[in-house]
């Protein structure tokens, strides 16, 4: 899942025919004035300015502002701009015209195993939460595209009337083409508005997940799906991005501020087992991190580092199952030196370190890091008869 | 018995390095159970019509790749497996091909990154075909005893701690690479080993699904347990509950769930694989398919740790009941050994091999190529220069400043002469008729003889001999010469004189003597030399080839790295000529009429041959 931000969702809406109001996302509130110059809707248009970044609660964070005119939004861009909420700092804002509306609908597709679904109800907004029953569904067969009348249909079966029911069809049916033609996941439309006196439609906000693993055949996707754990991602987390983006294999790391026990496993099955075992005794997990599909030495050396650096902890988990064809012998020498480096820089004191491991070269690899005890290592290393969770509850009872 | 994989299946890999890998993996296996070759071919177009080399235990195999699969298929009628090791963006179309083809039967797909589209498709296409789609991000399908699709296993040891030699009783799904092995260890420690370990891989929407595999088990009569390793995200676990509870099973089922510790943890945060997506306490999350599952009647322990435990349960039970009787365990020294690598013997000093080469000037078996022990990036961080690296290699020491500002100015003074010299000249030739740059450089390259920059080595060599052999003696030197070498090399020039001197020579005598503490015992001798030849023919002059072998010698550089110099120099100025006349467009040179010398028979008739 990616889920990318509301800027470049709108872009690919305007692509593929639904309806967006006016909008520019933008830096420099002195843009946004010279925007205004040349265009009309920023000068004659109520305007929205909300912050453009992956940030949760922007109405309560004062991030979104509505009712504005050109000036006022300029002055409110000024305000925004450079704010800085928690670690995301707002670099950029969105301003979009301001629809009067008479109604407000909600229109969505997700992706299943079979294809995809399709949800319209006539109640969007803030109401749709409570009004759930209204919403009438709509299996789509993977590569089946729907007529505009069995669309209509479902718009009438949901409540809509006349025209409407045909227009809410008509638009559907570009929403399951974007969402086709664009490697999509899910795509929400709340709200749907509706303008009676023109009968002009717009989706006012939107939240889309492609498929990242497709951007192969995108070449026109000219943005960066955005953090989905609910914050913008931390400069170590970048990091360690950056760095899985460059190798062969992965590494990958999330932080979970106040945790005591610091994840440093392999594989993506077995990982998530390490972080069960540390939650199931009572423990608390610092990081999510993993490494897989026998990555660079140095990559895991940079990984290691990082986890080293997380504060307050107490425990750190060199875990893993047996490795099919990740060399235990040389992710090993990248944690090894990850270790030593940290150390001399004053990291891992009272730290407590357990290992357990198999796979390629795993004899080396275990009797190596076995050689950290002697030089004033708190670490305990374990092999493939070690049950592969033990090595938590060992740390947590200690 | 097994699933998907037996002693029948005969694979062809589609891709390349990770492909071939793969096969060296399972010929492996092949060798362990003493059964032919499972890969057959491969299909690669880059390298189609090459033969992969692959050890089957000591035994060279040659598999061959082909660019497609229909003569792939054509040329070994007995494939009917396929893995997929493309990259994401071509594996799809080679997973259709592969499932369109009529004897191919499963198709095990690698590919991790799969566009989900794609994956729906395939696993539509294959419903369809009633073919068989592991994967994507599959780690592949063991079959103890029988047959190795993938890496699935690890290494040789492995396999054998893991008793995957022969079949066991218990079965194993799972979604992720690591964990198949995990499992298929616990299965050996607690249990009498596996019968098949499928790793259906942990992405969003795998072609097939644990239910596919559990009613694949129930119907192989070995198979009396299985142990399922899911994981929170979608509802494969779900129908597996369902599936368990529906009727009365054969098998038994113990399962481990991961991901109960995303009730605790930041809403949103994401697991490893692509299928574990959020799932709360509701529908999807592990609480909720472990409580699904243990309903269905499975043993699911808490943690993946009391797994060990309920394994070790579920197979005492069976002995109990006499399901199962106890494996009679093979002997371990009765399995093949792979025979190691002539490397790894080595390592272990339990053989000797004569080298068939020897170096002692450079070594890149490290990070990066070391210079007669130093590292490139580190003359280049402290300062050196390229006639450091020069004087390394051909001299294997690093000089002092003084001289290597020495060597500096000699490739600098030789390394061009303008297009009339005939090195320059070849080159341009070579350059006008169109001919690539190392060819057209090494036409001028050849040029460099005796009477062309060839006569470094020997000026060194015999003012070296001269200043031994008549240290006071010049004229006996030259009468030596004379009577034994002809003229001295490094003496005498076509145009120079001693009125119209060589500045570089002269600039070059000049620095030495002047600026540098350099001992030259061998240059003094030459320019001794010069007053003596001078004075019988004023173009007897010491030229730019004998300044350099004396100075060089003076450096202490052996004897038959002189010329390099010269060769390396000028190569500089060669290249430089060939840019040049290909910048120019230069067009290809006939000579004119009137620079030959027709010294030919006049026209005359052919007799008749006799």
């Amino acid at each position: 899942m990616a889920k990318i931000l509301e800027g470049p969702a709108m872009k690919l809406f305007n692509k593929w025919g639904i309806p967006v109001p006016n909008y520019v996302v933008i830096m420099d509130p002195e843009r946004l004035a010279q925007l205004g110059e040349a265009n009309k809707w920023l000068r004659e248009s109520k305007l929205v300015v909300k912050a453009h970044e992956a940030i949760g609660g922007r109405f309560k964070l004062g991030l979104v502002k509505i009712g504005l005119n050109l000036d006022e939004a300029i002055a409110a861009s000024r305000e925004m701009i450079g704010a800085k909420i928690g670690t995301a700092e707002v670099r950029q804002v969105i301003v979009a015209e301001m629809l009067d509306h008479d109604a407000e609908f909600y229109v969505s597709i997700i992706g299943n195993k079979d294809g995809a679904e399709l949800l319209i109800s006539k109640h969007g907004g803030v109401d749709i939460e409570d009004n759930w029953d209204s919403v009438r569904r709509l299996q789509i067969p993977l590569d089946e595209n729907p007529t505009i009348e069995q669309l209509t249909e479902l718009a009438q079966n949901a409540g809509f009337e006349g025209e409407i029911a045909e227009r809410v069809g008509k638009i559907c049916s570009r929403l399951i083409l974007c969402f086709d033609n664009e490697d999509a996941q899910s795509i929400e439309i709340n709200p749907l508005v509706i303008r009676k006196s023109d009968m002009r439609f717009a989706a006012l906000d939107a939240v889309m997940n492609v498929d990242w693993d497709a951007r192969f055949r995108h070449a026109d996707w000219d943005f960066k799906p955005v953090s989905e754990i609910g914050r913008p991602f931390t400069e170590a987390e970048q990091q360690i991005m950056d760095i899985d983006s460059r190798i062969k294999g992965s590494v990958k790391f999330v932080e979970v501020p106040g945790g005591e026990v610091a994840l440093l496993t392999a594989g993506g099955g077995a990982s998530v087992f390490y972080a069960d075992a540390v939650v199931a005794r009572g423990g608390t997990i610092a990081n999510y991190a993993e490494y897989s599909g026998d990555p660079a030495d140095w990559a895991v050396e940079a990984l290691t580092e990082t986890i080293c650096r997380l504060p307050n902890i107490k425990h750190i988990i060199v875990g893993g199952a047996i490795a099919n064809f990740t060399d235990v012998k040389a992710t090993f020498s990248g944690i090894i030196n990850g270790f030593r480096e940290s150390k001399s820089k004053g990291y891992l004191e009272g730290v407590k370190i357990w290992v357990r491991r198999g796979g390629p070269n795993e004899a080396q690899g275990l009797a190596a890091i076995r050689q950290l005890q002697e030089e004033g290592f708190d670490i305990h290393v374990y092999d493939r008869s070690m049950p592969m969770t033990d090595i938590v509850d060992m740390a947590l009872k200690s | 018995m097994s699933i998907l994989a037996n002693k029948d299946t005969r694979a062809v890999i589609i891709g390349g390095v990770a492909g071939v890998n793969a096969a060296k993996r399972m010929a492996q296996f092949d060798y362990l159970i003493n059964r032919p070759l499972t890969v057959q071919a491969f299909v690669y177009p880059p390298e189609a019509g090459q033969q992969k080399e692959i050890f089957r235990g000591g035994e060279l195999k040659n598999v061959t790749v082909y660019s497609s699969l229909t003569p792939a298929l054509q040329e070994h009628p007995e494939i009917n497996t396929a893995l997929i090791y493309l990259g994401a963006s071509r594996a799809t179309q080679a997973a259709k091909e592969a499932l369109e083809s009529p004897n191919i039967q499963l198709v095990s797909m690698i590919t991790e990154g799969v566009p989900e589209k794609d994956a729906k498709r395939l696993k539509k296409l294959a419903q369809q075909l009633g073919k068989m789609l592991n994967g994507p991000s599959s780690i592949g399908v063991m079959s103890a005893g029988e047959c190795r699709l993938g890496v699935i296993g690890g290494e040789y040891r492995n396999l054998k701690l893991c008793n995957l030699y022969r079949p066991g009783s218990f079965g194993v799904l799972t979604k992720s690479g690591g964990l198949s092995n995990e499992a298929m260890w616990l299965c050996a420690q607690n249990g009498d080993g596996v019968t098949s370990a499928v790793a259906i891989g942990g992405d969003s929407y795998p072609g097939t699904d644990f239910v596919t595999y559990l009613e694949m088990f129930e119907k192989d009569p070995d198979t009396k347990a299985v142990v399922l390793v899911g994981e929170v995200g979608g509802n494969l676990e779900e129908e597996a509950a369902e599936w368990l509870a529906a009727e009365p099973r054969r098998i038994r089922l113990i399962a481990a769930i991961g991901g109960t510790c995303q009730e605790v943890l930041p809403q949103g945060m994401k697991f490893g694989h692509a299928g574990a997506k959020e799932g709360k306490k509701g529908a999807g999350s592990a609480r909720s398919k472990m409580n699904a599952l243990r309903e269905a009647g499975a043993l699911v322990p808490d943690t993946f740790g009391g797994l060990s435990k309920a394994i070790k349960q579920v197979y005492e039970e069976l002995l109990a009941s006499g399901a199962i009787k106890p494996e009679s365990e093979i002997d371990e020294a009765l399995l093949p050994e792979l025979p190691p690598s002539v490397q790894e013997v080595m390592k272990q000093g339990e053989v000797i091999v004569e080298p068939l080469i020897r170096t002692t000037i450079s070594d890149d078996r490290g990070e990066e190529p070391r210079y007669a022990g130093y590292a490139a990036s580190e003359l280049c961080a402290k300062g050196y220069g390229i006639e450091d690296v020069v004087a390394l290699l051909w001299g294997k020491k690093l000089p002092t400043r003084e001289e290597s500002e020495i060597i500096k100015r000699i490739i600098m003074i030789s390394a061009d002469h303008g297009p009339a010299v005939s090195g320059a000249f070849g080159t341009i030739i070579g350059a006008c008729a169109g001919i690539d740059m190392p060819q057209a450089v090494s036409a001028g390259m050849t040029m460099i003889g005796p009477r062309f920059g060839g006569a470094v080595t020997n000026a060194g060599k015999y003012f070296k001999m001269g200043v031994k052999e008549y240290p006071n003696d010049i004229p006996g030197f030259l009468a030596w010469m004379k009577k034994n070498v002809g003229p001295v090399p490094g003496i005498g020039h076509r145009v120079k004189s001693l009125r119209n001197p060589d500045q570089r020579v002269k600039y070059l005598v000049s620095y030495v003597k002047n600026e540098t503490s350099l001992h030259t015992p061998i240059l003094n001798y030459a320019l001794e030399v010069e007053k003596i030849t001078t004075a019988k023919k004023d173009n007897l002059i010491l030229n730019v080839d004998g300044t350099m072998g004396c100075i060089l010698m003076d450096l202490g550089f052996p004897e038959h790295s002189l010329n390099g110099f010269f060769v390396l120099a000028r190569t500089i100025g060669m290249i430089g000529h060939w840019i040049d006349q290909n910048n120019q467009n230069s067009r290809l040179i006939r000579l004119y009429d009137y620079l030959i010398n027709y010294a030919v028979k006049p026209e005359r008739p052919v007799p008749d041959k006799k």
